[in-house]
């Protein structure tokens, strides 16, 4: 059949006019801008100062380590917890349907309102954490005020809060795997974790790579949950690269911030395009 | 199956959408009616949570509704970066409100006043303004704002009845400061109240020291505007940070959780021995304990020299009035009601100044906390004051409470706090066309 | 078979002690202290309240004039707006890209994957707003949630399509519909399990949006849900029980939804595919 004709271009073409207009552009503008000294209504043309003066900072260096840690251990924990908890509760158990809701139930929460209840639950001599820590015959800690524990303990959050999107994903992609497969192997006399290898892992797939890419470039450019939470400190401590040019944004420098921007774009892609194309390949396979 | 779906989901949400309209048409109304009534005129006035509603203001602007026919609706919005953030924007995107409130000194000329604000120098009560104020509301020959509240001091308040109880006196120089808390700290009280929690909170042991800095060298703020003179280098600046160093040790075990609210209730109810604060936090105090203030007394930072002891003034937050608004007349008029005397008295009425008020003439009220009223008034009167050095300085960098939240939690030491300081500020030349 | 089912019994159970743990203590901790005065809400336990706080909830609604309202009226505009421009352009672009490997889907492809990584760029999406007259405007808002969604959006319909066998175009293909037809009346339909959890997934995401209506729709009439936190959590002034009493107020419409909807997703599920 002729590819070109079924599959036309004009499928694509709404989904690139909004997402060009209202996303690409702004982004190309952005560019011109990080060469320049900004304040919205007028520019000084600056070379690549602003990029110096990114690289000089002190404070680039550990922002990146601290967004790899965040990305790869929100995305690594997201996927092993998800796909358990998939497996469970497409399973038979009588509870899922209730269970399925409460797993997603703090996506529901705006990440502000979680930051601020974790941060009560986490409060170091208030919290209900140190408490049950305590009564246990533990000692509790300053969970975010401890620089070596903070950015942990946003980590954490953030797989508490969105361990259920994953999990949803995944019990998308479960669910269209063919029964019958299963009866089959079954018959053949495969046990449980026979099947779940054999079957569910290669046909959840798909899911899985949307869930690795998700949570992986979500987990570079998290920002709202660190900054609700910690606000990038004590210190420097839990700075990650959003943090660091939403404060130069803030800050008024314009120029500064978008040429961050185009750093942290450049990084991430650097990382999540080879990630992609490699996640992709074994797709298809 | 899928147009049952969304027909669902939208019929649910244009339920919420349809209840909501019908609720808020009420309101509308009523906005109506008063529109008809001509002689009111409406002013938009944005400003951050933490100032928004409290009382003195309220109380003004009651009285502005009822005397000139101004009503003032508030817009409120975060403080902090994303205030700052939040203002820049509107600013950029020529979004402002008629009024808006934000901070005087250094953070005003960072926001380019000239493009967005009325230059009031020409009006008859720019004059009313104290001198000082007026340069921190001014960028070049263009005065720019009212202030909003009172001025404060940036200093350290001290629980009387732990003083009492240990026997110790107000501290004449730095060292017999850290003496003091190294006596409250060996009796295992908490020496110093740390609310790093909220960032700003940890740049006053270093802002606060602007008297001792101004005074052992007058011409820092000159040179380092120039770019000649810098934080790291400069001995007298750089004791600044030395001072935050040296609070590390007394903070209360839970520091960098403590909020400035949970700040307002440890102080009160006498659980610490000093806290570095603006002096508001009376107000806050008084709002929530009452009488229980009166236990609360205010030093000046201590500097290194026992006959000269000062205090740091923080001026107050500017209403400013937007350059792009149709209502010009009407701006200037409430801003000119704002510091009159018969304003000032309503907002002193409705809430104890927290410092003197920066209008010429207007004597701080005898009656208030005694902090203010016996402890502020005697550097006052013995003309031991100085702004805070944003008041006189063009550059704060942006980034100052991370880099203070970072020396005083023992991350860092003093001079590598001065030089990302530096650097910090260095930004914030470069944006503004400073040559360094 | 026996030992199965014990096994399952088993696994509700846990299920259900790890849920109530993990999950229901920190909604019951916003909910108790929601309920709760400020002071002793400001100590931050889960201890049941001295005296119930009711009108907190009454305080919070009363709160700017009633802003909540107007504000639950604009996000649920933005919402409805931009979740069906979504479906739309969202299913209409993961399928092409899924099935057509070439060169000029590559790009599409390539372009929409920059915007899961890349920051939007505020400013500049101002000026463009402004030039076309949308900044400020609703449906400007909607646009810019729907071109912000539409990577995550494209992303999941593209993966659903992995799972449905390109015969069943083929199929169409030699009974004659056109490539439009195929999309509608074959494709469509059986995106139904994908297109509840794009509704979900997006609706809850654009309904909780803090920082770009804080950017993008300024003004006190444009508030948003989100904004209403502001009210109560100021530099000198949090109050926690409202705080999370307006968590809760803001929380509700969404878990309406969700509980409503994901039985939709278990329903439209069982359809599947025809074949893995």
């Amino acid at each position: 059949m002729n590819r070109k004709k079924i599959y036309s271009n004009w499928f694509m073409v709404p989904a690139m006019a909004v997402f060009t207009i209202f996303f690409l552009l702004p982004m190309v503008i952005s560019l011109f801008f990080s060469l320049t000294v900004w304040d919205f209504h007028s520019f000084t043309f600056c070379g690549f100062d602003n990029f110096k003066t990114f690289f000089s900072d002190s404070s680039l260096y550990s922002s990146i380590k601290n967004t790899m840690i965040y990305a790869v251990l929100t995305c690594v924990l997201k996927l092993f917890l998800a796909f358990f908890l998939a497996v469970f509760l497409t399973s038979k158990i009588k509870t899922k349907n209730f269970l399925r809701s409460v797993v997603f139930f703090p996506n529901l929460i705006s990440t502000v309102a979680v930051g601020i209840t974790f941060c009560a639950l986490m409060h170091p001599s208030k919290g209900l954490i140190n408490h049950v820590i305590e009564l246990f015959g533990g000692n509790g800690m300053d969970w975010l005020g401890n620089t070596h524990t903070a950015l942990y303990a946003v980590i954490l959050t953030d797989v508490w809060k969105g361990v259920g999107v994953a999990t949803v994903i995944f019990i998308a992609g479960m669910q269209s795997i063919d029964k019958t497969f299963y009866e089959a192997a079954s018959i053949d006399g495969a046990n449980a974790w026979q099947s779940l290898k054999a079957i569910t892992v290669p046909l959840s797939r798909p899911a899985m790579n949307s869930v690795i890419i998700l949570s992986f470039i979500g987990g570079l450019r998290t920002f709202e949950l660190i900054w609700a939470m910690t606000g990038g400190g004590p210190g420097y401590a839990t700075e990650v690269m959003a943090s660091t040019v939403y404060k130069q944004y803030a800050a008024g420098y314009y120029g500064l911030s978008t040429a961050g921007n185009v750093i942290m774009f450049i990084l991430i892609a650097i990382l999540a395009f080879p990630l992609q194309k490699f996640l992709l390949s074994k797709e298809v396979d | 199956m899928k147009k049952r779906v969304v027909a669902v989901f939208m019929s649910a949400v244009f339920a919420t959408g349809l209840i909501a309209g019908c609720s808020g048409s009420g309101d509308t109304d009523g906005a109506e009616k008063k529109d008809k009534d001509k002689d009111v005129t409406e002013l938009s006035l944005l400003v951050d949570t933490a100032n928004a509603s409290t009382a003195g203001f309220e109380a003004v602007a009651k009285l502005a509704e009822e005397k000139l026919g101004i009503k003032v609706n508030v817009e409120t919005r975060p403080g902090g970066t994303e205030g700052d953030n939040i203002v820049k924007t509107r600013l950029a995107s020529g979004d402002m409100a008629d009024l808006c409130v934000y901070n005087s000194g250094s953070l005003l000329n960072a926001i380019n006043p000239k493009e967005y604000f009325i230059d009031i120098s020409g009006e008859e009560f720019a004059d009313r303004l104290d001198d000082s104020y007026k340069e921190a509301v001014s960028v070049g020959d263009a005065v720019y704002g009212v202030p909003y509240q009172s001025s404060q001091a940036e200093a350290i308040m001290y629980s009387k009845p732990m003083y009492e109880k240990y026997g110790l006196d107000v501290p004449k120089t730095w060292d017999e400061f850290l003496a003091n808390c190294d006596v409250l700290k060996e009796a295992g009280e908490t020496a110093i109240l740390g609310t790093f929690g909220d960032a700003w909170t940890a740049q006053i042991p270093f802002l606060g020291d602007a008297y001792n800095l101004e005074t052992n060298a007058p011409d820092f703020a000159e040179k380092f505007d120039a770019g000649e003179a810098k934080w790291a280098t400069t001995p007298e600046a750089l004791r600044s940070f030395e001072k935050l160093a040296d609070t590390t040790p007394y903070y209360n075990e839970d520091y960098l959780a403590t909020t400035y609210d949970d700040g307002c209730d440890m102080m009160a109810n006498g659980e610490a021995g000093h806290w570095f604060i603006l002096s508001k936090a009376l107000t806050n105090i008084y709002d929530l304990y009452g009488d229980k203030v009166n236990d609360i007394g205010i030093f000046g930072m201590p500097g290194d020299d026992a006959a000269n002891n000062g205090i740091t003034l923080w001026y107050p937050v500017a209403i400013y009035g937007n350059k792009n608004s149709e209502k010009q007349e009407a701006i200037l008029d409430f801003m000119e009601f704002y510091i009159s005397d018969e304003a000032l008295d309503a907002y002193t009425e409705a809430a104890l100044p927290a410092g003197p008020y920066c209008v010429k003439g207007y004597e701080l009220p005898s009656e208030s906390y005694d902090a203010v009223a016996q402890d502020i008034q005697s550097y006052l009167d013995s003309g031991k004051t100085a702004p805070a050095l944003e008041y006189i300085s063009q550059v704060k960098g942006a980034d100052c409470p991370t880099i203070c939240q970072e020396l005083g939690s023992g991350q860092t030491t003093a001079k590598e706090a001065a030089e990302k300081y530096d650097k910090d500020c260095e930004k914030q030349a470069t944006q503004l066309g400073l040559k360094w | 078979m026996k030992k199965r089912k014990r096994l399952y019994i088993l696994g509700d159970a846990a299920g259900l002690l790890a849920a109530a743990v993990f999950f229901i203590v920190p909604f019951a901790f916003m909910l108790i202290n929601a309920l709760k005065e400020r002071r002793e809400a400001n100590l931050l336990n889960i201890s049941l309240p001295d005296s119930v706080h009711f009108e907190n909830f009454l305080q919070v609604f009363q709160a700017n004039n009633y802003q909540i309202i107007t504000a639950f009226k604009n996000s649920g505009m933005i919402v409805i707006g931009s979740v069906l421009i979504l479906i739309i352009v969202g299913s209409m672009g993961g399928y092409v890209i899924q099935r057509r490997k070439d060169r000029t889907m590559g790009v599409c492809n390539a372009l929409i994957m920059t915007g899961l990584m890349v920051p939007a760029a505020i400013l500049p999406t101002i000026w463009v707003l402004q030039r076309i007259h949308l900044y400020k405007t609703l449906t400007g808002m909607i646009l810019i949630e729907a071109a912000l969604h539409i990577p995550f959006t494209v992303m999941l319909y593209r993966g659903f399509m992995g799972s449905i066998p390109v015969e069943l175009e083929e199929a169409g293909y030699i009974d004659g519909c056109s490539g439009w037809k195929i999309f509608t009346k074959i494709i469509f339909p059986l995106l139904k399990p994908v297109t509840s959890t794009v509704i979900i997934l997006n609706a809850v995401t654009i309904f909780n949006d803090f920082t770009n209506p804080l950017y993008f729709l300024p003004g006190a009439e444009n508030a948003t849900v989100q904004l209403t936190l502001y009210n109560f959590m100021g530099q000198y002034a949090s109050s926690y029980n409202l705080l999370f009493a307006d968590v809760i107020l803001i929380t509700v419409p969404m878990l309406i939804l969700f509980i409503f909807f994901n039985k939709r997703i278990v329903d439209g599920m069982v359809a599947g595919a025809v074949k893995g």
